[in-house]
């Protein structure tokens, strides 16, 4: 077994894994404010993911500049995109029950899929990496792809962001205190519904940078939507619900266990994360992090 | 002298690092009807989520009838004999009054395994559910969805539940909780009724003192987890303890 | 003031309304097969029609009727379908004794995967349904030699006996008494336990009910329905294949219960066979549409979840209860 070649597949399982993270924090919030289970989240990152193809294209041969631009743009597109699913949809179900509310997401998901399928097509697409980050670093007489150490170093800095946000800011509490006790907020005088579009919003903005990450990481295609948020519920199943430290170290099992299985029992990569799912749920259901009750 | 129905050693339960029962012991003759009181956080509710299984104590054992209660679920312990009535009203909202009581009697009957029988032909459960109807009086509401039914009434349902159990044990969880004077009054007559006509051992969680004072015949004092006091209406009301928790209560 | 409502109560009239349904679907082949060809394709859908009823039927015994979200039902329905494709094509097992086996199958593969799933309660319940039934798809596929894999098994023998009208009138046959067993269980003392577990499991454990048991059974009893779909379903297409055991299949008797209604008996059949309609009709209209199938659904369920969750027949009801309530 060549190292440099078990490195390149832990490198890739890293930042699929970083990517993931990304995304399933978006979920995890969106879960946590609103209590609904996004079905459509994936959805949400496949369409972010193509909006980067598209604007990309824009952008030829300033690869630098365009990947800025990506992710300056994308994200707040998509969570504008979230901003309009939210005040028209969204809103009429947080009373309903948790049924109603997966099916209205599925539904979404329907929906975005298939718009999505009509305006891309069914091609795979990819984004240009920057071409400061399109090579690999020689580090200790391995190769290190630079786009992907790029990844490692943007999640974790993205989930001290994201902790910063939720335990250091204002905005943070009001989140916080939405998740424990919703009623009492209202009551307090704190706009509610406002802090529940923001955060939604804010889901939707990761779930869009996400894709822009995606894009430039590996192939896109009408696929990812779905495996996405599978996958997320594997992340949610292992890490637990509302730990942003689950959510990275179930993205990162994820990530690397997939991009092994890859390579040794191709077919069997996308069983992976039900596995997993499975075995959590019936070993220890809390998740790694959680506590069991009695 | 009766002979003791419910045995109570030395409870502990912690969840976590909160202690909430320190070492509660006590028996209940059968037959009697008494009540637990104590300030809020004491662990009343606790003591019978202990008692009917739903939480595993940490220490101590419940005896029942003579046999051990710990380490079994709730839907063993409930055949044995026990019942209990929910602070939180607790029916089955979207079925009609009628198929609530259906339902309690025939799993009582242990029929539930019945997959062939339409329900309307099971004339003795039918007649049994009528009864139970009747003694807490619903009759007129059998066919409502119970979930649109008056608080009151829904507390009559759920003791009427209780009761098709036939248990010799019955542990009522704040029964007079959110009521209105009036709805309060009714429901204290009706358990003394069912007390008087049924002989069934009762034990409730009360806040409420007229009450506690007017139907006990034993009142127990739980505070932090312990049994401070035990006695008679009477005494419990000049129990120095007692009335040292109690006091700036404002009951 | 309270409201009389009650659920999966009958009346004399639908004692007529079945009579009447029934007289219909029966005379409809012998109908269609005086138009020909199209007749024969028509007389296909009609039997596809009746098979994805019983399918939805059995899902909503768990759903509606239990409560329970499960995305993993397609297992069962291909197990089903699997057990007649290899007894028949490749054990060379006939025609009944195939059909038999078919529910015995699911109904046991449902037992070890309800025995996990019935463990864990709601969203996890859900997600746990879903990894099961993916697995299974994915064993499926992975266990080439045995089930083709990929390719499905192909060629199942058609007994001379049925033609495709005697098919259709067997179908027929088998769903309406499963729907009629349904029936039965739903207005037992099973039925009333099992509603006892959806409304309150926490009080139906206080009145002694062990209720991971229960629903147990029902999932079992759901799977063994689907089991005998899955056969009946392989046997009109002379074909088994890895899609049936897919999520996707799992997700159209869901949506067929909430277009049709979850919370009657007859409410799954309905939706499934209005949506199996729909796209055909969509289908004959425009071939490009077919694409937009999926957003179509989409639209539709989005509409039904907002505006009508209970479904066709939750409407129905209430425009017959309001027309009889003076306004």
């Amino acid at each position: 077994m060549n190292l440099q070649f078990m490195l390149f597949i832990l490198i890739n399982g890293l930042s699929q894994g970083m990517v993931l993270f990304i995304i399933a924090s978006g979920l995890s919030l969106v879960f946590g404010v609103l209590r609904v289970i996004n079905f459509a989240h994936g959805s949400l990152y496949m369409i972010g993911a193509f909006m980067a193809f598209s604007l990309s294209s824009l952008f030829a041969g300033k690869t630098l500049f365009a990947f800025l631009m990506l992710m300056l743009l994308v994200p707040p597109g998509v969570a504008i995109l979230g901003l309009g699913l939210e005040v028209s949809l969204f809103r009429r179900i947080y009373r309903k029950e948790h049924l109603l509310q997966l099916l209205l997401t599925y539904s979404l998901v329907l929906i975005l899929d298939g718009l999505t399928r009509l305006i891309w097509g069914g091609q795979i697409r990819n984004v240009p990496r920057p071409e400061v980050l399109a090579g690999s670093l020689d580090l200790f007489g391995l190769y290190f792809p630079s786009y992907n150490l790029f990844l490692l170093i943007v999640g974790p800095l993205l989930a001290a962001g994201l902790w910063v946000l939720l335990y250091r800011s204002r905005a943070g509490n009001y989140i916080r205190a939405a998740v424990t006790y919703p009623e009492m907020l209202g009551a307090l005088g704190v706009n509610v519904p406002r802090v529940m579009t923001w955060t939604f919003m804010l889901g939707c903005f990761l779930a869009g940078l996400g894709g822009v990450f995606m894009s430039a990481l590996a192939n896109i295609d009408l696929s990812i939507g779905m495996e996405r948020i599978i996958e997320c519920f594997a992340v949610v199943v292992i890490g637990g619900l509302g730990s942003v430290g689950g959510a990275m170290l179930g993205s990162l099992i994820i990530g690397v266990g997939v991009a092994f299985i890859q390579i040794y029992f191709s077919r069997m990569a996308l069983v992976f994360p039900y596995v997993i799912m499975a075995l959590v749920l019936i070993i220890r259901p809390w998740g790694l992090f959680g506590k069991p009750e009695r | 002298m009766n002979r003791t129905i419910l045995n109570v050693d030395n409870l502990h339960k912690s969840f976590g690092r909160s202690a909430v029962l320190n070492g509660v012991s006590f028996s209940i003759p059968e037959g009697e009807i008494s009540s637990i009181i104590g300030p809020n956080g004491a662990g009343k509710t606790t003591l019978f989520n202990v008692i009917t299984g739903l939480y595993a104590p940490n220490k101590g054992s419940i005896s029942f009838n003579g046999r051990n209660l710990v380490g079994l679920q709730p839907y063993q312990i409930v055949p044995l004999g026990i019942a209990k009535a929910f602070q939180i009203t607790s029916i089955f909202p979207r079925l009609t009054v009628w198929e609530n009581i259906l339902a309690a009697v025939i799993t009582h009957r242990k029929k539930n395994l019945d997959f062939m029988t339409p329900l309307s032909k099971l004339t003795p459960i039918h007649e049994r559910a009528q009864e139970l109807l009747d003694s807490v009086g619903l009759s007129d509401y059998a066919h409502y969805q119970s979930g649109t039914l008056a608080h009151g009434n829904q507390k009559r349902l759920d003791i009427a539940l209780s009761l098709a159990l036939s248990p010799k044990l019955l542990l009522l969880d704040e029964p007079t909780a959110g009521m209105s004077p009036e709805e309060r009054r009714d429901t204290v007559t009706l358990i003394k009724n069912l007390w008087e006509r049924l002989s069934i051992t009762m034990l409730f969680i009360e806040h409420d003192m007229d009450i506690v004072f007017g139907i006990s015949q034993k009142v127990r004092v739980l505070c932090y987890g312990v049994l401070i006091a035990e006695g008679t209406p009477d005494e419990i009301s000049h129990n120095p303890k007692v009335i040292e928790v109690y006091l700036g209560e404002g009951e | 003031m309270p409201s009389a409502l009650q659920s999966y109560e009958s009346t004399r009239k639908s004692w007529l309304i079945a009579g009447t349904v029934i007289a219909v679907l029966t005379l409809l082949p012998f109908v269609l097969n005086q138009l020909g060809r199209t007749g024969e394709y028509w007389l296909w859908v009609a039997t596809e029609m009746v098979i994805m009823s019983l399918f939805s039927l059995s899902l909503n015994l768990i759903l509606g009727f239990g409560g329970m979200v499960s995305f993993g039902h397609a297992a069962f329905f291909g197990v089903g379908a699997y057990t007649v494709a290899l007894l028949m094509k490749k054990a060379g097992v006939g025609f009944l004794p195939a059909m038999v086996a078919a529910p015995l199958a699911s109904a046991l593969v449902a037992g070890i995967i309800g025995w996990f799933c019935v463990r864990r309660v709601g969203l996890y319940f859900s997600i746990l349904t879903l990894a099961f039934g993916q697995l299974l798809f994915m064993i499926t596929l992975q266990l080439y030699a045995f089930t083709g894999g990929d390719d499905g098994i192909h060629g199942i023998p058609r007994p001379e006996l049925l033609t495709p009208l005697s098919y259709y009138l067997l179908c027929l046959a088998l769903v309406a008494g499963s729907f009629w067993l349904m029936r039965l269980l739903t207005k037992s003392p099973f039925g009333l336990t099992i509603r006892m577990t959806r409304e309150n499991p926490e009080r139906a454990k206080f009145l002694g009910i062990n209720v991971k048991r229960y629903q147990l059974i029902n999932f079992i009893i759901a799977g063994g329905f689907a089991g005998l779909a899955g056969g009946l379903f392989a046997e009109l297409n002379r074909f088994a294949q890895t899609e049936y055991l897919h999520w996707s299949k799992s997700a159209e008797p869901i949506f067929a219960s909430l277009v049709g209604g979850m919370y009657s008996l007859i409410g799954p059949a309905i939706g499934s066979t209005v949506l199996i309609f729909l796209k055909i009709i969509i289908q004959q209209i425009h071939q490009g549409l077919v694409e937009i199938w999926a957003i179509i659904l989409g639209v539709i369920l989005l509409g039904m979840v907002l505006f009508a969750p209970e479904g066709i027949v939750g409407v129905y009801e209430k425009i017959r209860t309001q027309r009889r309530r003076p306004q």
